[in-house]
């Protein structure tokens, strides 16, 4: 029967297309709403991010630097503390008149006062170097071979502060495993500190809320006293960052490839903290992922419950409509296609009809129908129009057309293949009008009356009798005529007896 | 099916949109567990004890070592005030005479043998850990033997057209020799305390001091080993330890020298890589004196723990890492002398790397092992040794004689 409803299969055609584009309509906009609030969303946040990682970065690095400045201002202190021993600062053992057991017995006296002022620290070197490299105090054998003979010129030589006659040193010779402070005793005399530049690491020391970040302590010709990457000590930073910090003493900058944060340290030195910014980037990524997969979830969900509700919609609306669409095709009573549409069904398909294609009509009337109303009633009659409708269901194919074209008069269109003979396409005709004859020749009571019906046939043949429905149905009824004429109950094909 | 579906998706967008709601945020901070490791050297000691240091933190990032070193004068007064304060750190290396000093009751520090889960004791033998024992408490752990050794350039004794000397009496024909222009021997005040007192004990047939730190000597005695420190500085066999300068090793100014064999390496390498031939000799003897008398060894330092430390778990694990890792083992080789650990002198052997000058001198020390006493804990006492300078200085620069520095020296042995 679906075959039969051409139009409404258009109409319901239209309908899903409707329901399609609305979906896809709203699944669009819904997309553009949740795209637009994930992009502002992820933009605002990795400003957020990006001003809070360089604040914490620039207090980290300024923290670093206070470190560092408390580190040096404490060895500067406890140099100074050795002009609390009047003897250490006016003792010079480069006086040719000393005598040499006073001279020892002072030398281990001050000796002592250096040993006990250092007792708590990881100082290399903590000693008094006279202007003839005589030493007193704590010297290691390192600084010794080192300076050489020139321990104590050189020793003076880093002393660059005129207020405090002081000064810092590190990478001596190009060694930057330690690093010197030196500050003059009196004109023969400098004192020496030293200590590891590894013990900057616990100066250095952080809680690493800032993941890979990098910490060095550089001198003003980049190279690095301290870095907190294993190996970089004493070779030159690397161009990347050097010529993002270049020009400035206390700055923070980021871009696409660094977060860097410089601070000044002393005369000459910088503590300069640097990460790479994808690292922050995979953090914020992290929350971009977040925000787009929120956003992605959100618009699935909403894409789906639209779905869901035009589908429940559209459904309802598809069976009313085609409720509506039988009830305007078809025969209420025997629930075969109407007059109207069954015509139109009938030219459709002779104007679409392939080459060598076969049709037949058949005009089926039943006999004495109307002495049925009179005898049995109305009611019965519309039974037994509605049992016609049934027999011809049951006898004809699928693809058959029935159609009831008025009273007690129906019509049958049968397709045949082009492929078969006269005398097949005759055998199947007279085949079907058998058994629908017979399937409608029956004895039925009906109260105390016998109901007997009967029906007959005239069949038309295409493209032998014409080709249009009006043209068929004009030699069809020609045939059935000469079927009544020969006492019903038969069937009569193009004129031909049966 | 399509209701429960709608319902199913209505679940689950109010699920997400609970998710979003604000809960409060609580995250564990990461903490460190601070344990403080304390040790005296030279530079390499310093350089690669941190690089350890590093490796085990690495092996145990739950755990931060906070590192105090200083060279042997500073520690041991750095030592002194910590143990008197409460202050020292978890894992110290000690003296071998501390254990007597600060634990005579064998409760001055931890008892490592309650650490045996953390600390592999099966590496050393019940003799060695004899060393560390005081009252039944096991206070420390040795970490090598140790003793004086004779080291002397051979190239500069050859140069003057002399033998390796064997006697005390080499020692002043080639000081003889050389004629000021080289010291036949030279060394610290603490070796040069070594040195008289063999050179008495050889003379009077006596030894200094018993294991209980007892003095056997007599003020006469004593005067012997002023007498014969003088006489070596006098003659020229040796500089005054105050002037002693290990770079003078290297440059050949100092024809030998007497040292721990743990310093070996720090006093000679220079002297070896600059070409000369550096070899370990017997202390000298005198005419009735065997080769042995007067030579005493020790452990090269040991490892204790705090006997009040917070953490004595990871403390422990420390010092397993200390003696007994193979990290540890080969950045360390023979600096300390070949390793009493079993594991360490293992990864040491497997690794070629027991040679050079500190394996020699451990080579010679085994040859007279039986010979060699063990050195009592007080005779270490820095108060000794440096009354021992100051009396041979006031004879030597002709403030006292030495009948009275004698005198006094003795009561102040005897008085401590």
């Amino acid at each position: 029967m679906a075959g039969f409803f051409g139009r409404g299969r258009e109409n319901t055609a239209d309908i899903r297309k409707f329901k399609f584009s609305l979906i896809a309509y709203y699944a669009f906009i819904i997309i553009g709403i949740t795209s637009f609030i994930s992009v502002s969303t992820i933009i605002k946040t990795d400003d957020v991010l990006k001003s809070k990682v360089s604040e914490l970065a620039a207090d980290l690095n300024v923290q670093m630097q206070m470190n560092l400045d408390s580190y040096l201002s404490r060895v500067e202190t406890m140099a100074a503390l050795v002009f609390a021993e009047k003897v250490a600062y006016t003792y010079d053992a480069t006086d040719a008149n000393n005598d040499e057991y006073e001279a020892l017995n002072t030398e281990n006296s001050i000796s002592d006062k250096l040993y006990s002022l250092c007792l708590m620290e990881n100082f290399v070197d903590f000693s008094i170097v006279y202007s003839n490299n005589h030493v007193v105090g704590k010297l290691s054998n390192n600084t010794k071979d080192l300076f050489g003979s020139s321990l104590y010129d050189d020793l003076a030589g880093i002393i660059n502060r005129e207020r405090t006659h002081d000064g810092w040193l590190a990478g001596y010779s190009g060694n930057y495993n330690r690093i010197y402070y030196v500050k003059r005793v009196n004109s023969n005399a400098v004192l020496l500190t030293s200590f590891y530049a590894t013990e900057l690491e616990s100066v250095f020391e952080h809680p690493g809320g800032i993941a890979d970040i990098t910490i060095r302590l550089v001198e003003d010709n980049d190279v690095m006293i301290y870095s907190s990457v294993d190996g970089e000590m004493g070779s030159i930073m690397s161009d990347d960052i050097s010529k993002r910090v270049s020009g400035h003493d206390s700055a923070t900058l980021m871009d696409d490839d660094y977060l860097i944060t410089v601070n000044p340290s002393g005369d000459n030195w910088r503590v300069i903290s640097s990460v790479p910014t994808q690292i922050i980037l995979k953090e914020k990524n992290t929350v971009q992922g977040y925000i787009l997969g929120i956003g992605a979830i959100a618009a699935i969900i909403a894409i789906g419950l639209s779905m869901i509700l035009s589908f429940g919609v559209s459904s309802s609306v598809g069976k009313k409509f085609t409720t509506l669409n039988e009830e305007a095709h078809v025969d209420q009573l025997t629930g075969v296609l109407n007059k109207r549409f069954f015509e139109v069904r009938v030219d459709t398909l002779l104007q679409n009809a392939e080459e060598n294609m076969q049709y037949a009509l058949l005009l089926i009337d039943i006999d004495n129908f109307k002495s049925v109303n009179d005898t049995f009633g109305h009611a019965y009659g519309d039974k037994v129009l509605a049992d016609v409708g049934e027999s011809m269901r049951s006898t004809f194919r699928s693809e058959d057309s029935l159609g009831r074209l008025g009273g007690d008069e129906f019509c049958v269109f049968m397709g045949i293949k082009g492929s078969m003979s006269e005398e097949e396409r005759n055998r199947l005709i007279h085949r079907k009008c058998s058994e629908l004859l017979t399937a409608l020749r029956k004895r039925e009571p009906v109260g105390d009356k016998e109901y007997r019906g009967s029906a007959s046939v005239g069949v038309a043949l295409y493209p032998r009798n014409g080709t249009s429905f009006a043209e068929l149905y004009k030699m069809a009824d020609s045939a059935l005529y000469a079927t009544k004429r020969k006492g019903k109950d038969n069937f009569t094909i193009d004129g031909e007896e049966n | 099916m399509k209701r429960k579906a709608l319902v199913s998706l209505l679940l689950a967008a109010a699920l997400l949109l609970s998710g979003c709601s604000r809960q409060a945020v609580l995250t564990s901070n990461f903490e460190q567990i601070d344990v403080s490791l304390s040790w005296w050297g030279n530079d390499v000691r310093h350089e690669y004890t941190l690089a350890a240091v590093k490796e085990f933190e690495k092996l145990h990032p739950e755990i931060n070592v906070v590192c105090h070193y200083s060279d042997w004068s500073g520690y041991q007064k750095r030592s002194d005030a910590q143990m008197a304060s409460n202050t020292e750190s978890d894992v110290m290396q000690i003296n071998y005479a501390w254990i007597q000093q600060y634990s005579p009751d064998g409760d001055g520090y931890y008892d490592i043998s309650k650490l045996s889960d953390y600390i592999d004791l099966s590496n050393f033998s019940e003799d060695e850990l004899d060393f560390g024992m005081q009252n039944g408490s096991l206070n420390a752990i040795p970490i090598a033997l140790n003793t004086q050794t004779v080291y002397i350039n051979k190239t500069i004794y050859e140069q003057y057209g002399l033998g390796i000397p064997q006697t005390w009496d080499d020692l002043f024909a080639a000081a003889k020799v050389m004629n000021g222009e080289t010291y036949p021997i030279a060394m610290v005040a603490k070796s040069l305390w070594f040195f008289v007192i063999a050179y008495a004990e050889q003379l009077t047939g006596k030894t200094f001091m018993n294991l209980d730190g007892s003095i056997n000597f007599t003020a006469d005695d004593v005067q012997v080993m002023i007498d014969f420190y003088c006489r070596l500085v006098n003659e020229k066999v040796m500089p005054q330890p105050e002037y002693y300068d290990s770079l003078k090793v290297a440059t050949g100014e100092y024809g030998g020298i007497l040292a721990w064999i743990s310093d070996a390496s720090s006093h000679c390498g220079k002297a070896i890589a600059n070409g000369y031939e550096i070899i370990v000799v017997n202390y000298p003897v005198g005419d009735s004196a065997e080769v042995g008398d007067g030579w005493y060894a020790k452990p090269a330092t040991m490892y204790a723990i705090s006997r009040d430390t917070d953490h004595p778990k990871e403390a422990a694990m420390l010092l397993d890492f200390l003696l007994n890792s193979e990290e540890m083992a080969k950045l360390q080789g023979v600096e300390k002398g070949v390793p009493v650990s079993a594991s360490a002198r293992a990864c040491l052997e497997e690794n070629d790397m027991l040679t050079g000058i500190q394996y020699e001198a451990f080579l010679k020390m085994n040859e007279y092992t039986e010979d060699i006493a063990v050195v009592s804990p007080y005779l270490e006492n820095d108060s000794m040794i440096e009354g021992f300078r100051n009396a041979c200085n006031a004879v030597l620069y002709d403030r006292s004689t030495s009948e009275e520095q004698a005198q006094e020296l003795y009561h102040l042995f005897t008085g401590l």
